[in-house]
């Protein structure tokens, strides 16, 4: 029988880290995420001042529902996989999160075999998923372009994290605790300035291209009659 | 180092222009390369400069050195940059100019939606101001501010031209009523076009003032302001876009009209109807604006309009302008009058918004410096309509029917007719709906040309191909022009100067002196300088030459293959003003 993480003999750091270093490196990047949103905003936006033509509402939600459409967009649809990747990957990093917030002071009820073998799961497809990302991006010439050192450093430690992950679930080893928060709690203070904030602008992103193309009429798409 | 003037400029330029779109834009994208297969710049010879990130990224890295926390003290690590030197903004140049047309095929693709076009437009129009853009944008938007017409028409020569064409369909039709009314005050729509119709392509106006006239439409040309293109777009100069309409807005306010009814042209609708109005703070405008696209469907609806399709049975595809699938929502409307005016309408696959650039791109066709590459980023398009087996290709933008006209040749994209086989003929959608109508009551054909000719007028033609001497001597002698030949540049010269013709057409690529330089010598000649110049050539550059004016504009200009009813055209309305000085020589009165 694998051996018990003992939560309450834990060391002076690991403590801190769990506790309290994770509650600061959030804070701070609420902090710096509003930093960033505020100076996005400041900047004036490019207005429509002619009739509409379509519906800015219909075109605004169809903006937002294309991510779970990958039928309606080229690219998704002839990258299907990469579609799926996508999802899976992400719901692992939101997975990934909830858990570095809950397992502190829910670690008893996170024991139970069921919450365990789902967190391996999705965590270890996460991890293969980062792998052949990270393959992509170094062996394809058009990826490697595009690709900055932020983005393969962001990469290689989001897959080691959800390696982690996997290796955490159980909660036999502090060794894998450590490992686990503390890339939890760096990628809360790295994020702000990496990449990886991309997520905080898709909504805005979402809703200025459903605005604009609603307004012109090219969302939804339409059909008419005859044609 | 020190940075340059232009740089410093243009960063200052930059970072003032920046909107918020832009700046989400250029903060959002993830580097996940789901939009690398979308453009046709990266799909010709899969080189990983040409992806719209990378490409983007130039762009992107300026704003990173600018503003990203990161980017300002490791640039290295997110790929930041800075323009330093009048190369950096010369590198700037030949990415926004030279290696994007701003389609938005890569904006719908990305899950972002990061808005290209938008990013491109800022930087070209801080590089533009600096005057690092090519030569061929920069004449233009010079022709625009100063002429308020981007082939630099003037008004005399436009109303002339409406004058010819206003005979043509009056032949056409057998029907002496048949006007083109100019300022008329009150009409329910003012009809604004594009300057190459006037120019160079006036088949599309006669097939738009027969649907008009067959239709009994109450519409105006309107004297000034009806340039529908807008440099501005291209540019992304506000100023000039904000100009351009004004100039359309404020003539139409003055005629009082209902409607501005705007022709194929795919930036031409997009600055007009969605642009300008914001550019030019001209917003609320008192009439409405829209494609002559839709009032076709609107005529063929209501029944106002009744089409044969059986008068085109040959296979026909359509082409989806940019500007007019992803930046406007006229997808369906062309399919549905196609579909009407002929038997065999095929789809290219991909279509409507997810169709691939015909590379002719809003104003690409005036940067001579980057045909080669626009050429060889059009095989996308070329092998989507080698696909269709279609003998006609239609679209609905002049810009457009360049690009594809290039392209075909250069593609030899070719279909055959009675053993006979033809480069694809390119065609605005307008056309067919022209060809397809049924006039309401029969009429008689067309009267022949030759009646028309008081004397014979004298045409001179220099081709190096002597079947193509033979072809268009018969053509023009068939039609009551008196003909004389020559089959190289010199000779030209010497009968010009002997039998001082009413019309020279001229070939360009020739052994010996080529088209160009005998266009030159005769312009420069001051007895023959009046003596109008058709250049009919298979020269692709030539019109870019033309563009940004490298060369002096002639007053025709067709591509071969040699289309007989264009070329017919173009030679009767370039000998219109001899005619009608014969006509009074003779009796007094015009012709
Ligand atoms: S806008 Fe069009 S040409 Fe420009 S990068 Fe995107 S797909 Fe390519
Ligand atoms: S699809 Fe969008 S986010 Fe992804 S690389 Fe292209 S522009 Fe960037």
């Amino acid at each position: 029988m694998p051996a018990e993480l003992n939560w309450h003999e834990l060391m002076p750091f690991t403590h801190l880290l769990v506790h309290n270093l994770h509650y600061i490196a959030l804070a701070f990047m609420v902090v710096a995420y509003t930093i960033k949103i505020w100076s996005i905003l400041k900047k004036p936006a490019a207005r429509e001042g002619t009739p509409a033509k379509g519906d800015h509402k219909k075109a605004i939600q169809y903006s937002f529902l294309l991510l779970a459409r990958p039928d309606e967009m080229e690219s998704t649809r002839k990258q299907w996989y990469r579609w799926i990747e996508f999802a899976v990957f992400h719901v692992a990093m939101a997975v990934g999160i909830a858990v570095a917030f809950t397992m502190p002071w829910a670690h008893e009820a996170m024991k139970g075999s069921f919450i365990v073998y789902f967190q391996q799961g999705i965590f270890g497809i996460a991890a293969l998923i980062g792998i052949s990302r990270l393959v992509r991006r170094i062996t394809r010439a058009d990826m490697r372009a595009i690709s900055t050192p932020d983005d393969y450093f962001c990469l290689i430690l989001l897959t080691l994290w959800m390696g982690s992950g996997v290796m955490n679930a159980p909660q036999t080893s502090e060794f894998w605790l450590l490992s686990y928060f503390s890339m939890a709690t760096f990628f809360l203070f790295y994020v702000p300035f990496s990449k990886i904030s991309h997520y905080i602008c898709w909504p805005f992103m979402r809703y200025y291209m459903g605005k604009h193309f609603g307004h012109r009429g090219v969302y939804p798409k339409k059909r008419i009659a005859g044609a | 180092m020190a940075m340059s003037e232009k740089a410093k400029e243009f960063n200052q330029l930059f970072k003032e222009r920046l909107n918020r779109q832009h700046v989400l834009s250029l903060t959002a994208c993830a580097h996940c390369g789901m939009c690398n297969d979308s453009c046709h710049y990266f799909l010709a010879d899969n080189d990983p400069k040409m992806t719209p990130a990378a490409k983007a990224d130039s762009i992107r890295g300026i704003y990173k050195g600018h503003y990203d926390w990161l980017g300002k003290i490791v640039p290295f690590w997110v790929g930041s940059r800075q323009v330093k030197t009048d190369e950096d903004l010369e590198r700037l140049k030949d990415v926004v100019f030279g290696s994007c047309t701003g389609c938005r095929r890569c904006t719908i693709n990305c899950p972002f939606g990061v808005d290209m076009a938008g990013i491109v437009s800022l930087t070209r129009s801080c590089l533009v101001d600096v005057e690092v853009a090519p030569e061929g944008v920069l004449t233009v938007m010079k022709d625009q501010w100063e002429t308020g017409n981007q082939m630099a028409v003037s008004k005399e020569d436009y109303l002339e031209t409406l004058e010819w064409l206003e005979e043509e369909v009056q032949m056409e039709l057998d029907d002496a009523d048949f006007k083109v009314p100019i300022d008329k005050e009150g009409s329910d729509f003012v009809f604004v076009i594009n300057p190459r119709e006037v120019k160079y392509a006036p088949l599309s106006l006669q097939a738009a003032f027969k649907i008009f006239h067959v239709a009994g439409l109450d519409w105006t040309m309107p004297s000034e302001g009806w340039d529908n293109t807008n440099f501005g777009l291209f540019s992304g100069k506000a100023d000039l876009g904000g100009h351009m309409g004004n100039l359309a807005y404020n003539h139409a306010k003055q005629l009082g009209v209902n409607r501005m009814v705007i022709s194929e042209c795919g930036h031409g609708f997009l600055s007009t109807k969605w642009e300008a109005p914001n550019w030019g703070k001209a917003n609320p405008l008192p009439f409405e604006m829209i494609s002559i696209l839709e009032l076709m469907v609107d005529l063929i609806n209501t029944g106002t309009i009744i089409l044969d399709p059986k008068k085109n049975p040959l296979p026909v595809t359509y082409h989806d302008p940019c500007n007019l699938s992803r930046s406007s929502g006229l997808t369906e409307e062309p399919r549905f009058c196609l579909k009407r005016s002929c038997l065999d309408f095929r789809e290219m696959i991909p279509n409507r918004a997810d169709s691939y650039c015909c590379t002719g791109g809003g104003g690409a066709m005036s940067m001579a410096e980057y045909a080669k590459k626009r050429l060889s980023v059009a095989k996308k398009k070329a092998d989507q309509i080698r696909e269709t087996g279609a003998a006609i290709v239609t679209t609905a933008c002049h810009n457009c029917v360049d690009g594809l006209s290039d392209l075909i040749k250069h593609y030899d994209l070719k279909y055959e007719i009675n053993g006979k086989s033809m480069w694809l003929p390119v065609k605005n959608v307008c056309e067919l709906v022209a060809d397809a109508i049924v006039i309401p009551m029969e009429l008689p054909k067309r009267k022949p040309r030759v009646k028309e000719i008081v004397k014979p007028v004298k045409v001179l033609v220099i081709d190096d191909q002597p079947d193509i001497v033979d072809y268009l001597e018969a053509l023009l002698q068939d039609n009551g022009y008196e003909v004389i030949t020559a089959h190289d540049g010199d000779e030209g010269i010497e009968k010009a100067k002997a039998d001082r013709p009413d019309l020279i057409t001229l070939d360009v690529s020739m052994p010996g002196k080529s088209g160009v330089t005998v266009f030159h010598e005769l312009r420069n000649t001051p007895t023959f300088e009046d003596i109008p110049i058709f250049i009919v050539t298979g020269v692709v550059d030539f019109r870019q030459l033309m563009y940004q004016k490298t060369v002096e504009a002639p007053e025709g200009f067709m591509q071969k293959p040699i289309n007989p009813e264009v070329f017919l055209m173009t030679v009767d309305r370039l000998t219109d003003r001899t005619r009608q000085k014969v006509a009074v020589e003779e009796s007094g009165k015009p012709a």
